[in-house]
């Protein structure tokens, strides 16, 4: 069971050589392949997890959530994709027609790119960079663009005005993020995501860097403008800032991208601080889907917890509390790890 | 210390998740109502002395209904009462002011209609009033009441009625399933409205309208002709 993805990879890789295909060919061929599944794996995901969202806003508030349409409500979230599909594509007649169309399709495509580099089992990263975790944070970064390009194609100063906000806060708060890794990765002394994996092998990093953890975990969801940081979006008192004129699909994919950026975030803070693919008894594939999970629930706890909070509390908390945190967790760890060699471990 | 107040909440929302949904899902499941709760206004019709309280008492003119005077009687007979629905604001003074408690709410909130003219609910004199052994003496049940220009709600009601009635006569044991349970006494009817063309209106009318009183009174029906039977056989 542990090594079946890996079977079926190298099962595809030497039937396609056997044919008679350069191993150059084959590569690209798994890469596609590889590709595909981490797409469908996304989709599936998606649906899941919008269907997860509603239920369990639906038991915090002690109401059943969706329950109508299959198991559980199940196909609720497949018969909204469907009618999303087959609605009708709504362009303002004013906006940059360039911008306003490639906006959402570069926001799905660098949210898809984050998952090249986590490691989804032992050995099982697409590519094993040895820089994943900028790579990661780099590409996270994009998304922000991919924002300002939505708000700025729409041609309607709200939009721009919901864009500009998205874009402060998420700059903002990327700073703190990378801040708190940093813990991280001097205690693992690597970047590369699968060795922080095999770091903790021992003792998770949140036993480690608790501090660090709950720093990322407060910036990560400002960065995913998830509750109770959704100030961009805002659905109660904006009307979805950035995303007011989308509609439709184009308007799903956004939706699409940012659960794509939940799964891809909570991967991460399960790498980096529950021990990654690392468990007993389960494949290590298991395990990660598991921990991720773990992590999404959170996610979805603060949101239907928290009321939102006000545009200049947000920066304050970023600027005045969370990057001092950080900067002092980064100065003690480091005072740590010396320690920790100087009495010879 | 710092931050309480979140776990705090965090706690609340933990604790609600784990606790039972409060959500009822009608229509599939009803729900609790108190013993007074106001819902559809009802009458009964044995009840009624046609003193005419409720129309004074009502605020909207939702009340109204209609009586006769036989030459020789005491009382005026009530012919039909009549509740607009729509104009009723459930304040309870009818009910209050009646002095035989025939006006009642029920638990029934789903007043909703498809037609304006179905809000009306109308009583019509049911046909067992008149069956008293001593209104049958009197024998003469026409009542000279000007009939009203026939709307076209009426003129509906009256189509369906035609209906109703050729149903019941080419095909009694299909319609009657309906309101009788044994089918004994689904024959013991279809003879009965065989027989006398009076009974077989009234069925059609009653089946039309309110189908609990359609079982009642045909329910009624068979048992008096089962009691006569059995006296016939016993001499």
């Amino acid at each position: 069971m542990e090594h079946w993805f890996l079977n079926i990879a190298h099962w595809l890789t030497s039937w396609l050589v056997s044919l008679g295909l350069a191993p150059v060919w084959a590569e690209v061929i798994l890469l596609v392949g590889q590709w595909t599944c981490i797409v469908g794996i996304i989709t599936l995901n998606v649906l899941v997890l919008i269907w997860l969202e509603r239920k369990v806003a639906g038991f915090m508030q002690q109401r059943l959530g969706p329950n109508r349409l299959g198991p559980y409500g199940f196909f609720q979230t497949i018969a909204d994709t469907l009618k999303l599909l087959t609605k009708e594509d709504i362009i303002p007649s004013q906006t940059d027609k360039l911008i306003f169309k490639i906006a959402p399709m570069f926001f799905i495509i660098v949210s898809v790119m984050l998952y090249a580099v986590l490691p989804m089992g032992q050995d099982m990263a697409v590519v094993n960079l040895n820089v994943g975790l900028f790579y990661f944070i780099s590409v996270g970064s994009l998304s922000t663009i991919c924002l300002l390009m939505a708000g700025w194609g729409s041609n309607n100063k709200w939009s721009l005005l919901g864009a500009m906000r998205s874009v402060a806060q998420m700059i903002s708060y990327e700073i703190p993020l990378a801040f708190s890794l940093l813990g991280v990765v001097m205690i693992s002394g690597s970047l590369n995501l699968s060795d922080i994996v095999q770091a903790q092998h021992n003792l998770w990093f949140i036993l480690l860097q608790p501090v660090a953890f709950i720093t990322f975990f407060i910036a990560a969801t400002a960065e995913l403008n998830r509750g109770p940081f959704d100030m961009p979006e805002a659905e109660q008192e904006l009307t979805a800032g950035a995303f007011t004129e989308y509609s439709g699909m184009r308007w799903a994919l956004f939706f699409l991208a940012e659960y794509t950026n939940l799964v891809a975030v909570s991967a991460l803070a399960a790498t980096l601080f529950l021990g990654g693919w690392q468990g007993p008894f389960l494949p290590s594939w298991l395990w990660i889907i598991l921990k991720t999970y773990l992590i999404m629930m959170v996610f979805m706890w603060l949101k239907w917890t928290f009321p939102r909070i006000r545009m200049d509390h947000l920066m304050s908390l970023s600027w005045k509390v969370l990057i001092p945190i950080s900067l002092v967790n980064i100065v003690l760890t480091g005072a740590g790890i010396e320690i920790f060699r100087w009495m010879g471990w | 210390m710092y931050g309480k107040g979140l776990l705090k909440g965090l706690g609340i929302t933990l604790k609600h998740t784990f606790e039972k949904d409060i959500t009822i899902q009608y229509p599939e499941e009803m729900p609790f109502l108190q013993e007074r709760f106001r819902g559809c206004l009802s009458f009964d019709f044995g009840k009624c002395i046609a003193c005419g309280l409720c129309t004074k008492a009502c605020p909207n003119n939702v009340l109204s209904f209609e009586t006769v005077k036989e030459e020789g009687a005491k009382k005026k007979k009530l012919l039909n009462y009549t509740i607009d629905l729509q104009y009723c604001l459930f304040c309870n003074l009818c009910v209050e002011v009646c002095p035989t408690n025939t006006l009642y709410f029920t638990h029934s909130f789903e007043l909703t209609k498809f037609k304006r003219e179905d809000i009306k609910i109308v009583y019509h004199r049911p046909p067992e009033l008149d069956l008293l052994p001593e209104e049958k003496e009197t024998g003469n049940l026409e009542v000279q009441v000007e009939m009203p220009d026939i709307t076209e709600a009426e003129a509906k009601r009256l189509k369906q009625l035609e209906a109703m009635k050729t149903a019941l006569g080419k095909n009694p044991q299909k319609v009657l399933s309906k309101v009788l349970d044994t089918e004994e006494d689904i024959a013991i009817m279809a003879n009965l409205m065989a027989s006398d063309e009076k009974k077989l209106f009234k069925m059609a009318e009653l089946m039309l309208g309110d189908r609990e009183k359609a079982r009642k009174i045909a329910q009624a029906f068979v048992n008096k002709e089962k009691k006569d039977r059995q006296q016939e056989g016993g001499e």
